[in-house]
């Protein structure tokens, strides 16, 4: 029938259709190739922003702080403990005379009064020393733990975001894959389309001089 | 048009001969042979009436070249036409090239005795006109093949082809990433078991899905999952963005896509409505959206039962709320 429509030989009509066949496709291909290279460059654009997961990290350093440095001295013990064995001296002292005890008595006193007071001293003071380094040592170790979980924190908010971004970052990967192979695919059925046409125009030529030979060519 | 059976039945076409010997080539080519042997033996006698026979060499050469445009021109016209076979063409086209391809690929009531005829002209600069005359041609249509070619090679055709919406839809589908990679088969399309990922289920503060009881009998009830819609939309937002920046390459589509898929009725038109204005762009992206949303990720985010069997068994709803009730005053020593 399109050998009547057109006025040639049927191999002329075939090469007409061929073409036509082949330029839809070959149309095709390229409204796919548009497509795709807008889809792709869209994909591009709304991609997520590369992130920094270690942006909201605060710096921990003024948070660590010297535990010594209040730790107490203990000179008050001492003071004190000067103070009582004088009390106590003056007082063993009036005692004597009181009584009418001897002189070397009331030495004695005065100096058991003393050492005992000493002692006391001592203990106070040991005790208070002990505990401010028990206090230095807890707040020591308070400190350390809280810096380590601020540290653990830390770490782990940032191993969440990079681990969204980098799940984030395969899927979108993934689609720009996909579409950059569909448009090389676009391409290569474009190029084929292409020289499909070119073919059967080249092959329906042929019928078509033979034709209108008439024309010598 | 194309598919109408109505001739079938006409008794009166039925009884005729039709003619489709349209003899376009035949025809145009006539007198060339006679064009063609003057100009040659002019430029071999020397006997031109240009100066060194360039007129003579020139119209030589566009009588050779032009067999094999002709071809090209009508394969060409032949292929812009032939789009509107396919299956989802757009019928608001100029329905002029409808009736180009019915006389072209000889349709019942398209012929010569129709009252059809189609011509060919090779014109003096080089250029070839295709006429085509008849009943449903207001005025004979006139296509000229540098117009044409320049068209094409601008990426705009003379009839629009409808992307298919449907097709781009099921694939965006897998492409949004609210599905589990294994959902998807080899071909990039999702399977028919599909799940929405567990993270747009919305459930409580305890981690607990949030269900919503929907009546399955008289009484009886069971659970559905809910799903955050907004956290959906907002995962799928840059895919459909992209699927419809890719439509959106050619207008012309854009339009076809419109009046085939998404504009209930309110056409748009080739003629008066391009190029594209923004606000119709808009409305393209957001009807496109609401589509997508409603026709294909509906079905994966409504009646969807509980993944913990339990939950998913049928239960009497007047018992589960008279439970729920008591639970709530034990819980609250009311």
């Amino acid at each position: 029938m399109w050998g009547a429509v057109l006025g040639v030989a049927g191999n002329v009509a075939s090469g007409i259709i061929g073409a036509s066949a082949a330029k839809k496709a070959a149309k095709a291909a390229a409204a796919q190739k548009r497509a795709l290279q807008q889809k792709l460059k869209s994909l591009e654009d709304n991609r997520q922003e590369i992130i920094n997961p270690y942006a909201g990290f605060t710096n921990l350093s003024s948070s660590i702080s010297n535990p010594f440095v209040n730790l107490g001295v203990a000179t008050q013990a001492a003071e004190m403990q000067a103070e009582e064995a004088d009390i106590s001296l003056a007082n063993t002292l009036d005692t004597l005379r009181a009584t009418g005890a001897s002189a070397g008595g009331a030495t004695a006193l005065a100096q058991a009064a003393l050492r005992s007071k000493k002692n006391v001293s001592a203990s106070i003071e040991q005790q208070e020393a002990t505990n401010s380094r028990l206090k230095a040592q807890g707040e020591q170790q308070m400190q350390q733990a809280r810096r380590a979980e601020e540290i653990r924190m830390q770490e782990a908010g940032a191993a969440g975001k990079q681990f969204v971004f980098g799940q984030t970052e395969r899927r979108e990967q993934q689609q720009l894959d996909r579409t950059a192979a569909l448009l090389d695919a676009a391409v290569a059925v474009e190029q084929q389309a292409k020289a499909d046409e070119v073919g059967a125009i080249t092959g329906a030529i042929g019928g078509v001089t033979d034709i209108l030979g008439g024309i010598g060519i | 048009m194309i598919d109408s059976n109505a001739m079938g039945h006409n008794a009166d076409y039925l009884s005729s001969n039709p003619n489709y010997n349209f003899r376009i080539l035949e025809r145009a080519y006539a007198n060339t042979s006679k064009e063609y042997a003057a100009l040659k033996i002019a430029v071999e006698n020397n006997d031109c009436a240009s100066d060194n026979c360039l007129l003579e060499i020139a119209r030589i050469k566009q009588l050779e070249e032009a067999p094999q445009k002709s071809i090209d021109f009508i394969s060409t016209v032949l292929s812009e036409v032939s789009t509107v076979e396919e299956y989802n063409f757009d019928p608001n086209n100029n329905y002029e090239y409808t009736v180009v391809f019915c006389i072209l690929s000889s349709k019942p009531g398209f012929s010569m005795t129709d009252g059809y005829n189609v011509t060919m002209y090779l014109l003096h600069d080089g250029g070839q006109d295709l006429v085509f005359e008849g009943p449903a041609f207001e005025q004979p249509l006139l296509l000229n093949s540098n117009s044409i070619t320049a068209l094409l090679e601008s990426g705009t055709s003379i009839v629009a082809s409808t992307p298919d919406i449907t097709k781009g839809m099921m694939k965006l589908l897998s492409e949004i990433g609210v599905f589990l990679p294994e959902d998807i088969n080899e071909n990039n399309e999702l399977k028919a078991t599909a799940k929405i990922v567990e993270e747009f289920i919305l459930k409580d503060k305890d981690g607990k899905p949030i269900y919503e009881v929907i009546e399955v009998d008289d009484g009886m009830g069971r659970n559905v999952l809910q799903y955050d819609l907004q956290k959906i939309q907002t995962k799928a937002e840059p895919f459909i963005k992209s699927e419809i920046s890719g439509i959106m390459s050619s207008e012309q589509q854009t339009i076809a896509a419109w009046n085939v898929y998404l504009s209930e009725g309110k056409y748009w038109s080739y003629s008066e409505d391009l190029p594209l204005m923004q606000d119709k762009k808009d409305l393209f992206t957001e009807k496109y959206k609401d589509y997508f949303m409603n026709n294909y990720l509906k079905q994966f985010t409504q009646n969807q039962a509980p993944t913990n069997p339990q939950d998913a068994a049928v239960f009497d709803i007047k018992e589960a709320k008279m439970a729920k009730a008591q639970a709530f005053i034990e819980a609250n020593n009311l």
